[in-house]
């Protein structure tokens, strides 16, 4: 037998093969490239902006929140940095297509929707550096703890927040197959993030912006979030129903993205 | 014909959106171990049969298989395998040589304790071991194309598709690179379906060429086969005195049809075949003529282009030059 054709590998790679393969490129570089890591500052630019500038709006009556003004801009600023961070990978999913490198990977996958699970892996391993880094600068100004498990409520809102923003930003990557794919993903996610209630609550809100954000659906996310950390839940099985619905109908976004991409001929 | 290491094609066809057809209806057969050379000039569709022959692109209509597996409906076998390097390595910069080897080797399931082992024996075989630790954004163009084909063959593909390997590089890559191609086909029986527009690289490797031009299959054969076809071989001389190029000339067409050449200089397609040439010695210095320069040229695929095309695969590069510098 030649040795071309003899001692074949093991395994030809299969979905969860091609998505450990991509995942862990896409963290390696994360890792070793400063430039990859400066993302991860925007949400920590926010965070001091919004809860460092804006202290004293916590004394405004009606301002109901118990965990205080600085826990109240760090749920939005937590949610908006693992939004971002989806955004972030869709961007280097365009950059991979525009560039060429995705062709290798299309070529190599046997199975490949685990492309799509890769970048979504790999987002996750990202967002979870710069959540924790909003989180210690958090605490480190004042950030009472309060929410005890439910902590674990708000991290698994975050990372569906997350999935689901990955997705969203991988469907159009995929459909447009160029670096303009940027501000095509990046638009929407800011205006759903801005348009919900960012520095004050849903009832301090007045005018147009009140009922946009009471129609916003990241609005019951983030309500529901807020309550995980002063330790007061609410609102949590909507907001957990439309963070795993949101995940579903961009994983089916990301697929139809990756059959455009097939018949474009990556 | 054993189906698991060939390609068959049978009306391949793709169309573009407000566009031509790209390929229009291609048949061909490539056997298992057999070097196959897709000969073209730029936007003949050569590019765009591989694209469809590695499930990166999907036919409008037409049958292809590879290996013995539909390209359009059971394309993770196809891919299983087949090894592709295209025509622009797709390689990330912030990757070292090593690192994109055992990425290739992850992507394709290959285990972990092998994938150092596969990967050592590729950098050596392509000569990058001094570089496998560079990132590859410091490469030469072909060192990109020599890690292009290792990652190709990381997995032991039985198919190797080539889509123009040896553009842009220098003769002395260039020869490493045939070299290697000639190596994996003779020793360990890869089959290799080459695209190229150049002419040599088709005569020196492959066994069949298949020329296409506008999306169809205009001659397929043996190199050999090909220029048999052609037929005679032709005589050209440089006049050593230019008034006497019209009395050259006159004295040529005795013995077989005059061919385009440069203004200076004189050609025929000598009717009596390469035995003639001596017959056109004598003539000429009968007549008294001098010519400075006097070359016998065996037909190349050069000219096999030019009769089935019209056109000639060299000038199409020039154009191609022109175009690039303009």
């Amino acid at each position: 037998m030649s040795a071309a054709t003899g001692g074949r590998p093991k395994a030809f790679g299969g979905f969860f093969s091609v998505a450990w393969a991509v995942a862990g490129r896409q963290v390696y570089k994360y890792f070793t490239n400063p430039a990859f890591l400066a993302p991860a500052l925007f949400p920590l630019f926010f965070f001091v902006a919004f809860a460092g500038g804006l202290t004293s709006v916590g004394d405004v009556p009606g301002f109901d929140y118990a965990a205080g003004y600085i826990a109240f801009q760090f749920v939005w600023a937590l949610l908006q940095a693992v939004a971002m961070g989806g955004a972030f990978t869709g961007f280097s999913i365009a950059s991979d297509f525009e560039n060429g490198f995705a062709r290798r990977l299309m070529l190599a996958a046997s199975d490949r929707r685990g492309i799509i699970l890769g970048y979504t892996l790999a987002s996750i391993v990202r967002v979870t550096v710069t959540g924790t880094l909003v989180t210690v600068l958090a605490i480190l100004t004042g950030m009472p703890i309060s929410g005890g498990y439910d902590l674990f409520g708000l991290i698994g809102l975050a990372l569906l927040v997350n999935v689901a923003a990955t997705l969203f930003g991988a469907g159009i990557a995929m459909l447009m197959r160029t670096g303009q794919a940027g501000p095509v993903i990046r638009t929407p996610i800011f205006l759903v993030l801005f348009l919900a209630p960012v520095f004050v609550p849903l009832n301090l809100l007045e005018g147009w912006i009140q009922t946009v954000a009471r129609l916003n659906p990241f609005t019951t996310i983030l309500d529901a979030a807020r309550g995980f950390l002063a330790g007061a839940p609410t609102g949590v099985l909507p907001a957990y129903a439309i963070a795993f619905a949101l995940v579903a109908v961009f994983a089916l976004w990301a697929l139809y993205g990756l059959r455009r991409a097939e018949k474009a001929g990556s | 014909m054993a189906r698991d290491r060939g390609i068959e094609v049978e009306g391949l066809v793709r169309e573009f959106k407000k566009g031509p057809r790209a390929v229009d209806g291609i048949n061909l057969r490539v056997e298992p171990g057999e070097i196959y050379g897709f000969l073209g000039p730029n936007g003949a569709g050569k590019s765009t049969t591989v694209l469809m022959l590695t499930t990166l692109l999907p036919p409008t209509s037409g049958i292809a298989r590879v290996a013995g597996y539909n390209v359009a409906t059971e394309g993770p076998e196809v891919r299983a395998s087949i090894g592709a390097a295209l025509q622009e390595a797709a390689l990330d910069p912030f990757l070292t040589g090593r690192e994109h080897l055992n990425l290739q080797a992850a992507l394709h399931g290959i285990v972990r304790k092998e994938r150092k082992k596969r990967g050592d024996e590729l950098l050596e075989r392509v000569g990058l071991e001094e570089a496998a630790d560079r990132r590859v954004r410091g490469y030469s163009g072909g060192m990109k194309r020599r890690l292009d084909l290792a990652l190709a063959l990381v997995h032991r593909p039985q198919i190797l598709f080539l889509d123009e390997p040896t553009t842009g590089l220098d003769p002395q890559s260039r020869s490493a690179l045939w070299t290697e191609v000639g190596r994996l086909a003779n020793e360990e029986e890869v089959t290799v379906f080459l695209t190229t527009q150049y002419l040599e690289e088709a005569d020196v490797l492959a066994d069949r060429v298949g020329i296409i031009d506008r999306g169809r299959i205009v001659a397929e054969g043996t190199p050999e086969e090909l220029k048999a076809e052609i037929g005679r071989p032709s005589v050209e001389a440089t006049p050593v005195n230019r008034s006497e190029r019209d009395a050259v000339a006159k004295v040529f067409s005795r013995f077989g049809e005059e061919m385009s050449s440069r203004p200076d200089t004189v050609a025929v397609r000598l009717d009596s075949g390469a035995g003639g040439l001596a017959d056109v010695v004598r003539a000429l210095d009968g007549e008294g003529l001098k010519v400075s320069n006097l070359r016998l040229d065996e037909p190349s695929l050069d000219d096999v282009f030019l009769e089935k095309t019209g056109r000639s695969l060299e000038g199409e590069h020039d154009d191609d030059a022109d175009e690039a510098r303009a």
